[in-house]
């Protein structure tokens, strides 16, 4: 089943647009989604799903490849052999980048 | 020398977004201090200004805006079309200078608290500079786009750079102001750590707990909001028939280089002498004082010294009032919402009071606007203070006109 329904809802619950406003072959970015709001975007869509979507694509646009992508992931998750307490992280792994900060020594002026 | 006038006013705050409606209640005394955060182990007031975010933002448009930068674009938008029709106006000939002191509280505090995961654009919704970029990227400034965070003296420095800007030529149209918006829980814990804050023993007690140069006063209370002034050359804004509420005749900047946070009479002193100076006026020319008074325990005396010693055998002519009292402190926001308020007073010719000031310290005496509604029919000339934690003092010098 295609998760669109569920992307329009979710469009509307959180923008305020109707499913009518927004087709889903559109350009997003043309119906005033910049580069920031689909971020944000994509991140209440994993919340939704409790999935992770691959980072892949810069050049997604619509709905309609957004609806295929979440489809493809809810897949590959569904095929998964179900191991106990395997559940999808909610938090993703961060990569934290150490930076050492080096102890203080002796004034050096 | 090129005059810099005020031609436009703007205004989100703890009294309502209508300048003229703001005043009126500064005027009757109305204080909008009130309690927050009944959860916090000590109790805490505040002063939050209503605002309804989706006048001036639909709900895409808000992914990463912070409160803060919120009422700075609705304040910025309000001073601009208060400013009427701005004629034939090149974009990279207009600045934006806003002063913020901590940028986007409820963004960070969300990021720390809210939730499982970060919200994707935490940083480029508490970056200090937010505001400014906000109101830029609304009315399509190309000039300098600025932000001044210099504590509690931020947008009363970002005004004074702005009429610095205009009286040299580099812009012809300035948006000067600023905005704060931190009443979260952490930072209203941060500031009671801090011991500035009014003790507020019972709820009912929160709206007179404010109470500058006062015997009785224990600090302030935090305020949120955001204040904007339209500024360009009187030669401009005459050519433009456009009305002026005052002149900006005169600004001065100071660092005390003392301490960090404890006030210092002759750094304030420094600031006040260098705006008489570049306005061309003494101090009894100056009929009114929008004080910085925050009713600290230590600030108020310094500052009432620091006038004292500007303006020797005139002290007593010097009318001198808080309006922290009513609105709170705007830190950040501060200067410039009292300075839209001191603009107000020579434009109307009326004085905010002093509230709750029913015993004055002795060590704080000065002519002090004690009663609500005072008139001055011969006011001519207005200073607004602002001193901050770091040393930085800002005084501006407004004049009919």
């Amino acid at each position: 089943m295609s998760s669109l329904q569920a992307l329009q809802d979710l469009v509307h619950e959180k923008y305020g647009i109707e499913a009518s406003a927004l087709d889903p072959n559109e350009s997003m970015r043309e119906k005033g989604f910049d580069s920031l709001a689909l971020v944000e975007f994509i991140f209440a869509v994993e919340d939704h799903f409790s999935i992770r979507l691959p980072d892949d694509d810069p050049n997604l646009d619509t709905l309609a490849q957004l609806a295929a992508l979440v489809d493809k992931t809810l897949a590959a998750k569904a095929a998964q052999p179900a191991k106990a307490g395997d559940a999808v992280p909610v938090v993703p792994p961060v990569e934290i980048q150490q930076t050492v900060h080096p102890a203080p020594s002796a004034p050096s002026a | 020398m090129n005059g810099v006038v005020v031609t436009g006013l703007g205004v989100v705050t703890p009294h309502g977004d209508d300048p003229e409606a703001m005043f009126a209640a500064l005027m009757r005394g109305e204080s909008a201090i009130k309690p927050v955060f009944p959860e916090l182990p000590k109790p805490a007031a505040a002063a939050t200004a209503p605002f309804n975010e989706l006048r001036w933002f639909t709900k895409l448009q808000l992914a990463g805006v912070d409160r803060v930068s919120q009422l700075a674009v609705a304040a910025a938008s309000l001073a601009m079309k208060d400013a009427g029709d701005l004629g034939d106006v090149d974009p990279e000939r207009i600045g934006v200078f806003a002063g913020c002191g901590m940028g986007g509280a409820a963004s960070l505090e969300t990021a720390y608290r809210g939730g499982p995961r970060v919200p994707p654009l935490t940083v480029p919704a508490f970056m200090p500079n937010a505001p400014a970029s906000h109101v830029a990227l609304r009315h399509g400034v190309n000039g300098p786009v600025l932000t001044y965070s210099v504590a509690c003296a931020s947008s009363s420095v970002a005004i004074a750079e702005a009429a610095k800007a205009v009286q040299a030529g580099d812009v012809d149209l300035a948006i000067a102001g600023g905005s704060e918006a931190l009443i979260v829980p952490g930072v209203v814990l941060a500031w009671q750590a801090m011991q500035t804050l009014a003790s507020v023993a019972a709820p009912d007690e929160a709206a007179r707990s404010v109470r500058p140069f006062a015997a009785d006063r224990s600090g302030f209370a935090l305020g949120e909001g955001a204040g904007f002034l339209i500024l360009e050359s009187a030669e401009r804004a005459r050519r433009r028939g456009a009305r002026s509420y005052a002149a900006l005749s005169g600004w001065g900047l100071s660092c005390d280089a003392t301490h960090l946070t404890k006030p210092d009479a002759p750094g304030q002193a420094r600031a006040l002498r260098a705006a008489l100076r570049r306005a061309g006026l003494q101090p009894r020319d100056i009929g009114y004082c929008n004080a910085h008074g925050t009713a600290t325990r230590i600030g108020d005396p310094v500052e009432r010294e620091a006038l004292a010693s500007v303006w020797g055998d005139a002290i007593g002519e010097l009318r001198v009032s808080s309006t922290k009292a009513l609105h709170g402190h705007l830190l950040g926001a501060a200067g410039a919402l009292e300075a839209v308020i001191t603009v107000l007073a020579l434009h109307h010719r009326q004085m905010p009071p002093n509230a709750h000031c029913e015993s004055v310290d002795p060590a704080c005496q000065m002519n002090l606007v004690l009663q609500a509604g005072e008139r001055a029919g011969a006011l001519e000339a207005a200073i607004s203070n602002s001193f901050a934690f770091g040393g930085t003092n800002s005084v501006l010098l407004f004049q009919r006109g």
